[in-house]
């Protein structure tokens, strides 16, 4: 712990000097992401017959598996990283500010990654851009991948304006700290401003945060990513109304514990302990819990409504989730993360930053587990299970789940460039930790 | 008009609707007012007077004239010909009208009408259809058989779903090519499998056509189901295509993929509820180069006049573009969707005129001689799967009434009302265009192991472990 003031050279810092660390990570980053490119190459030569795929029905695979879940959980890291980063802003929890950037950042890292997941889960990716842009004044009437496609995109262009508007008031200011290379970027970015935008810029972030808090259960993880699967009637597993606040909770879930891991890792490498601090870290800790807990619920009632007295296909997926490990650890997971979180509300002392960064990696295991086991055990039970080969087996290939070490990597390498370009902690988070001196507002949470 | 019309189906008998000149009074053409010609000529009766009550009852049909005029004018002729007029009277008119519910159909197969007298007939399968009309005579045609029952019940109440009639609408505008599937009469050969197979070429394991033995809880018998892509009217593979690759082709309603545009996503194989859709995981067991038509640009085809372009497949025998010049037939491409087709290059006629009106399953299960599978215009009464249901509704009625007296056909009971007709998940809500005649499968009912096994056949059952040699890491790589 440390009782300095907080200052703008502590933000500019990662952009001033490298430590060794820096050079480690980003080397095996690289080489992680490069081995994944090897294997992504290999995929494309040999089409997706060199995954564990297989078509569903008689031929006794699933159709999606991994590259989907991983897809989903990419993308509910995304939502729930621009969603926290909206909620700081809308409701004025200034508590949070100094890990609201790094939540918009984990969004574009994230929805990158997910878009990228879209392209290796393609047969003919090279078909992709052309085929959907051709067909897309009928199908977006249509075709839930279409709606898909449609909000990622429009989510990537709402972060983007988000943080380019907001990034316009530090790189203004601290632009002498900043290093001269960059400088063509930065002129970019600083394009016509003057400090009489500031206020304006607020007031049109305000809407954007607006805009991304009410459009969340409507279009983002909470509307049209479980559509995709909720609105089909073919696979009892997917089908229905509790995938839309499923598909949230997971989210922000997941985003919570993102967020706490690179908040950790940060700070520990800049020496951020007095901007990121303890106190938010406990406080990010608690709406992990009641994320946890919302997720639990959620869970538990499909489960009770599957396995009571559904109908046959319902009960036979139902049946077949509770009975599976992979299920068992999921939950399992969240369970004692959830246990450690309740410990430490109620007896403080329990309370640990190596805690609290076990239970967000505990979390992220469990929801991507849950992801992907949702997406191909929903294909193994199908309506129609007559076949023989029904339920259809699968388990991720080496290179699906060298896919996850690849997005992993690339996630990590865009957070290693990022440090050196912008501040990834808000100037205005050290004028609020200064203006309230070093201890942060207690929660207005 | 002496071509076999076996095979007929919509396009090859010139029935279509592409006669502007026609005179004819009858909806199907000059054509077929030939052809009805020609069957009367073949029987004892007068031809004139069937063809003139075949006009008139077209004009009763338009509202030209009324069921009591109709009734009056040929009622002495009809005496003459038949030594009796079964024809509904005026009285019987007025008495269904009054009888909102009770359809034309009804009418037809009112007591000791039309269909009584077909009862009679010989239905063995090897039978065509000309033949049937033949024993049919003037009857069949001065009521205008098919004409009569599509048009007029277009508006009756019964249409409006599919529980009365077991194939839907017939009264429907356009050609719906579907199937009517006999599961009585599969006896699990496979040969329709290995005809899909040798026709499209697929790669192992992608068993467009698929038979599956099952046993159900309910009965002791071996049951089959017979599995080809149900061509669906309201498809949720094509609903969710994100790119256009999956429709429904607008001329007959045959449901294909689109190999030139298609990404590869398989949404629509994780729509479909019936799992019909198979995946080009790899390269495909056979070359492009192999496929008939391959010389044949997809592009350069659709720049093409539509007669040029047609005269160019047909003289190149293609069989992997359809008239429109889209890549959709036989296997698809590597990181490309397939599945059942229902053979458009076939029904373009790029095969022949023979093979127009045909698939490659319903011709090797007509040559194992088990006819299981009819395929055909589901909107057409006159077409090869809605003749075949009449005939076994009437056989199945005909059966009936021998072992309860006590039914009148007509009245309570109706002859679709016989069959034991069914589509497969039909509650799903997808309108598939496949009838299945038989016992549908339970909730409990589990696949078993076949007569024949797919192995024996030379195709593989299980794809997933065909595929898993290829998988990168794990495989024999």
């Amino acid at each position: 712990m440390s009782s300095k003031t907080p200052s703008a050279d502590d933000i500019v810092r990662p952009m001033q000097s490298t430590q060794r660390w820096y050079y480690i990570v980003f080397g095996i980053a690289s080489l992680l992401a490069l081995g994944w490119f090897g294997l992504w190459s290999i995929q494309l030569q040999r089409g997706l017959a060199v995954t564990n795929l297989a078509d569903w029905g008689s031929a006794g695979g699933v159709t999606w598996g991994l590259y989907i879940g991983a897809f989903i959980w990419w993308v509910g890291i995304a939502h729930g990283g621009i969603i926290l980063s909206a909620a700081v802003r809308l409701f004025g929890m200034k508590r949070y500010l100094p890990v609201a950037r790094l939540a918009e950042l984990l969004t574009i890292g994230a929805l990158s990654m997910a878009g990228f997941y879209i392209m290796i889960h393609l047969g003919r990716p090279d078909r992709m851009a052309w085929s959907v842009i051709q067909a897309y004044p009928v199908t977006v009437h249509q075709s839930p991948l279409v709606w898909d496609v449609t909000v990622i995109t429009m989510y990537m262009v709402m972060t983007l304006t988000y943080l380019g508007l907001t990034v316009r008031y530090d790189i203004n200011r601290l632009r002498d700290d900043l290093p001269s290379y960059l400088e063509p970027v930065y002129k970019m970015a600083t394009l016509g401003y003057s400090e009489k935008e500031d206020e304006v810029i607020e007031r049109i972030v305000w809407w954007l945060a607006l805009g991304v808090i009410v459009m969340a259960p409507l279009l983002l993880h909470g509307g049209v990513i479980p559509w995709l699967f909720a609105l089909l009637p073919s696979m009892p597993g997917w089908q229905g109304a509790i995938q839309g606040p499923q598909f949230l909770t997971i989210a922000l879930t997941s985003a919570i514990a993102g967020v706490i891991i690179l908040a950790l890792v940060l700070r520990r490498a800049y020496d951020w302990y007095h901007i990121l601090t303890d106190d938010i870290i406990r406080g990010l800790t608690l709406w992990l819990g009641l994320f946890s807990l919302l997720f639990i619920w959620l869970q538990l009632q499909q489960v009770i409504t599957g396995v009571y007295a559904a109908p046959l296909d319902q009960r036979a997926f139902a049946h077949a989730k509770i009975a599976n490990p992979y299920y068992q650890f999921a939950i399992g997971v969240v369970l004692i993360a959830l246990a450690y979180i309740f410990a430490q509300a109620v007896k403080p002392h329990v309370f640990s930053v190596r805690r609290s960064l076990a239970a967000s990696f505990m979390v992220l295991a469990g929801t991507l587990t849950e992801k992907v086991l949702f997406v191909f055990e929903g294909l193994e039970y199908p309506t129609f299970d007559m076949y023989y080969n029904v339920p259809g087996h699968y388990f991720p290939s080496p290179i699906e789940i060298g896919s996850l070490v690849g997005t992993i990597a690339l996630c990590t390498l865009f957070f290693l460039v990022i440090l050196k370009v912008i501040p990834v902690v808000e100037l205005h988070a050290i004028e609020e930790l200064r203006g309230e001196g070093h201890a942060p507002a207690e929660g207005d949470d | 008009m002496s071509r076999d019309d076996d095979s007929c189906g919509h396009g090859s008998c010139g029935c279509g609707d592409d006669e502007p000149a026609d005179e004819s009074f009858h909806p199907l053409g000059e054509d077929h007012e030939d052809e009805m010609r020609e069957m009367l000529d073949d029987t004892e009766y007068d031809t004139e007077l069937g063809m003139d009550m075949a006009e008139d009852a077209m004009k009763l049909i338009q509202g030209e004239i009324s069921e009591a005029e109709f009734h009056e004018k040929y009622n002495e002729a009809v005496v003459e010909e038949f030594d009796v007029d079964d024809r509904p009277t005026v009285e019987a008119f007025e008495e269904a009208k009054a009888e909102e519910n009770e359809s034309i159909f009804q009418k037809l197969t009112g007591d000791g009408s039309v269909a009584e007298k077909l009862s009679n007939v010989d239905t063995e399968m090897n039978q065509s259809r000309r033949d049937t009309m033949k024993k049919m005579g003037a009857g069949a045609a001065a009521l205008g058989l098919g004409g009569v029952a599509s048009a007029q019940s277009s508006g009756d109440p019964k249409d409006e779903e599919y529980g009365a009639e077991p194939v839907g609408d017939t009264s429907e505008e356009g050609t719906q090519l579907g199937m009517v599937i006999d599961l009585n009469r599969c006896d699990g050969c496979l040969e329709c499998v290995t005809g899909c197979i040798e026709e499209n070429q697929t790669s192992t394991g992608a068993n467009w056509m698929y038979v599956l033995t099952y046993e159900d809880d309910n009965t002791d018998q071996e049951n089959f189901l017979v599995r080809p892509c149900q061509h669906c009217t309201n498809a949720p593979c094509e609903k969710v295509c994100p790119v256009r690759a999956r429709h429904t082709r607008d001329k007959d309603g045959i449901v294909l993929t689109n190999y030139e545009t298609c990404i590869g996503c398989r949404y629509c194989q994780v729509a479909c509820p019936y799992g019909v859709n198979y995946f080009q995981w790899g390269e495909p067991d056979v070359p492009y180069e192999d496929l008939p038509g391959s010389e044949n640009d997809y592009e350069e085809l659709k720049q093409m006049p539509d007669d040029e372009r047609h005269e160019q497949l047909v003289e190149t025998n293609d069989h992997i573009h359809d008239d429109r010049g889209q890549w959709s037939d036989m296997r698809p491409p590597q990181g490309v969707m397939g599945k059942c087709t229902y053979c458009p290059s076939r029904q373009d006629g790029h095969q022949g005129e023979e093979k127009v009106g045909t698939v490659a399953c319903m011709e090797a299960c007509d040559a194992a001689g088990m006819s299981a599978i009819h395929f055909g215009d589901m909107n057409d009464p006159e077409s090869r799967p809605q003749q075949y249901l009449r005939q076994r509704a009437e056989q199945e009625f005909e059966r009936d009434t021998e072992l309860d007296n006590g039914e009148e056909w007509g009245d309570t009971v109706t002859p679709w009302g016989k069959l034991s007709a069914f589509q497969l998940l039909e509650d799903l809500g997808t309108q598939p265009n496949v009838v299945y005649l038989g016992n549908e499968p339970g909730p409990d009912a589990e696949q078993v192991e076949g007569p024949v096994t797919y192995e024996q056949i030379g195709a593989d059952d299980n794809r997933k472990e065909h595929l898993n040699q290829f998988t990168f890491g794990t495989g024999d790589d």
